[in-house]
């Protein structure tokens, strides 16, 4: 008992028992339903054998299902250009924005704190808000729009299967804007001013330092940064909810709201794994890159 | 350079204002929908300014029953950080001190867990409640999920904090006659503790704003969080947007004093977290 005490208090039972408290649980409710879905993306998973622990294992089946839905490629394309353009325009007007509010002047750090104020709103109430804003007879935007002569008609933002998915490109780049610019900052402050006065003095211009001197010192952490935006785009679901529930006809849908609909709209439940173990498989892969980057600015 | 030119700065200062107000235009607007009486609100040119106000608070909170469910969202979300703080802070301190070949693949793991969407991991953890029984404790179910969502997150930015605090204290500690525990409890929590507040901070707002799990889980409106609540009204064809609004602002407005309130210590905490 003594030696017990020992090890536990003293020694690396100590650390384990730490370590295992919090592994333990991720195991539990994060590592098992991973593996369970991988199981039930082979079985026939519907309300009536929701409950069973015997379910028929249909083999690939609904892997076919699902690749062979008519849906499916057009969702795919959808989800590849929600991703892309959001991650593109967060980043590039995070960037502009860290890249001026790294200028001189008073008040710049707080103000650029201000812009986390859109990022710690829930996800559904930015969705409401754009709802709001984008509505198609009473919104601002269509107003704003119109008064500077940049549409002649009314656009309906969240019915019209041509804009619907831009629309939620718009409130995702809203939202994901201050992450971005927040840590690019970091990278920035973390460049020393005298690389910039000895390129001045060379006479490099302020373009040709911005190529040479800052985009490859920043060549880590803009891997971290794309990396962490498909990440958070790809877990983007509330702003679906809020704005077009997919919709119309899946002109706005993407695979994990889509995931979510054959489980629980139409209780596809096998085939929602199937959607749910691809795209995992693919987060995964991008979060190595994200690791990876991370560590590789930790040892240099 | 730019001290020559005292003008310049206070320009880029106006310019800077601009790109904040352009930025938060969207909370102004809902805090100007929320003040306007209905007319006003779909009047065509819409008004800027809200000019005859109209509170609508109280009935809205009456009318959707907005006290049941904000109840319910500070219900799940201080739940989880109290999950969250009892399992993570050990781990993220051992994490912080270890170094060894274990220590990475568990750090590995953590950061792995991290990034799981919570509309892919719903299909199996629905089934998984289904199957135990748990459905019957919705809240729970919430809580216990959003609870391994949010502690990856949780470990690696309080694992930051306790890099920050120097070892030699706890080794003068040790030296003392402390045992390791007391070390951790007596030395170590106390040092990081703002460190672990503002973290529990950010997990609580982020927990306050759930809505995955929150929807796919608990079917009885009785136990609902906000987010579910307002999902519903959006969802409606013929909308109340200033009752919508109003809904919105009385959601989030303590969210946003609690962020302008910590801004600083927020944003200090995540960028340490993130890129680390």
């Amino acid at each position: 008992m003594l030696r017990f005490n020992r090890v536990f208090r003293d020694g690396g039972g100590f650390d384990s028992t730490l370590v295992m408290l919090a592994l333990g649980y991720l195991v539990v409710f994060s590592a098992f339903p991973l593996v369970y879905n991988l199981v039930m993306s082979f079985q026939n998973v519907d309300l009536f054998t929701l409950a069973s622990f015997d379910r028929p294992f249909v083999g690939f089946d609904n892997y076919k299902a699902v690749i062979g839905d008519p849906a499916f490629v057009p969702i795919l394309q959808n989800t590849a250009l929600f991703v892309a353009l959001s991650v593109f325009l967060q980043l590039s007007i995070g960037f502009a924005l860290a890249l001026f509010f790294q200028l001189e002047f008073p008040g710049a750090s707080w103000l650029r704190g201000l812009f986390l104020a859109g990022w710690v709103l829930p996800g559904l109430v930015a969705g409401a808000l754009w709802g709001w804003i984008l509505a198609g007879d009473f919104g601002v935007l269509n107003h704003v729009l119109q008064q500077l002569g940049l549409s002649s008609g009314k656009i309906f933002w969240l019915s019209d299967p041509e804009v619907s998915l831009y629309s939620i490109i718009i409130a995702n780049v809203w939202l994901g804007i201050p992450f971005n610019m927040i840590l690019l900052s970091v990278g920035l402050a973390a460049i020393p001013d005298d690389v910039y006065e000895a390129a001045a003095l060379d006479g490099a211009s302020r373009l040709h330092r911005f190529l040479t001197i800052t985009l490859p010192l920043m060549r880590a952490q803009l891997g971290a940064v794309i990396s962490l935006g498909v990440i958070f785009t790809l877990q983007q679901f509330d702003l679906f909810a809020a704005l077009t529930q997919g919709g119309p006809s899946n002109s706005s849908n993407v695979l994990q709201y889509w995931a979510w609909q054959m489980s629980f709209q139409e209780y596809r439940i096998g085939n929602g794994s199937v959607i749910s173990v691809l795209m995992i498989l693919f987060v995964v892969f991008v979060a190595y890159f994200y690791i990876r980057s991370t560590r590789n600015e930790h040892a240099g | 350079m730019l001290a020559k030119n005292q003008w310049l700065r206070w320009v880029l200062l106006a310019v800077a204002i601009c790109l904040v107000g352009l930025y938060l235009f969207p909370v102004y607007w809902m805090y100007v929908t929320a003040l306007k009486p209905d007319v006003e609100t779909f009047r065509n040119p819409p008004t800027f300014w809200p000019h005859e106000p109209n509170f609508r608070v109280a009935e809205v909170w009456v009318q959707y029953r907005v006290g049941s469910y904000i109840r319910n969202s500070v219900i799940i979300a201080l739940g989880t950080v109290a999950f969250v703080v009892t399992l993570g802070t050990g781990c993220a301190y051992v994490l912080a001190r270890v170094r060894s070949v274990w220590m990475d693949v568990v750090l590995f793991i953590v950061l792995m867990m991290q990034v799981l969407p919570s509309s892919l991991m719903i299909t199996p953890i629905f089934v998984a409640y289904s199957q135990i029984g748990l459905m019957d404790w919705p809240r729970t179910g919430v809580i216990l999920a959003q609870a391994a969502k949010v502690l990856p997150l949780y470990i690696v930015l309080v694992r930051a904090t306790f890099t920050q605090i120097p070892r030699e204290l706890e080794e003068a500690a040790l030296v003392d006659g402390n045992s390791r525990l007391g070390a951790f409890c007596f030395i170590a929590v106390p040092l990081a503790r703002n460190g672990i507040l503002v973290t529990a901070i950010l997990i609580f707002m982020q927990s306050l704003g759930e809505y995955v799990y929150s929807r796919s889980l608990i079917s009885d409106s009785a136990y609902q969080p906000a987010t579910v609540g307002l999902q519903f009204l959006v969802g409606r064809t013929s909308s109340d947007w200033t009752g919508i609004m109003t809904y919105a602002a009385i959601y989030v407005t303590p969210i946003l004093i609690l962020f302008v309130a910590l801004q600083r210590k927020i944003v200090s905490g995540l960028t340490s977290g993130a890129l680390k």
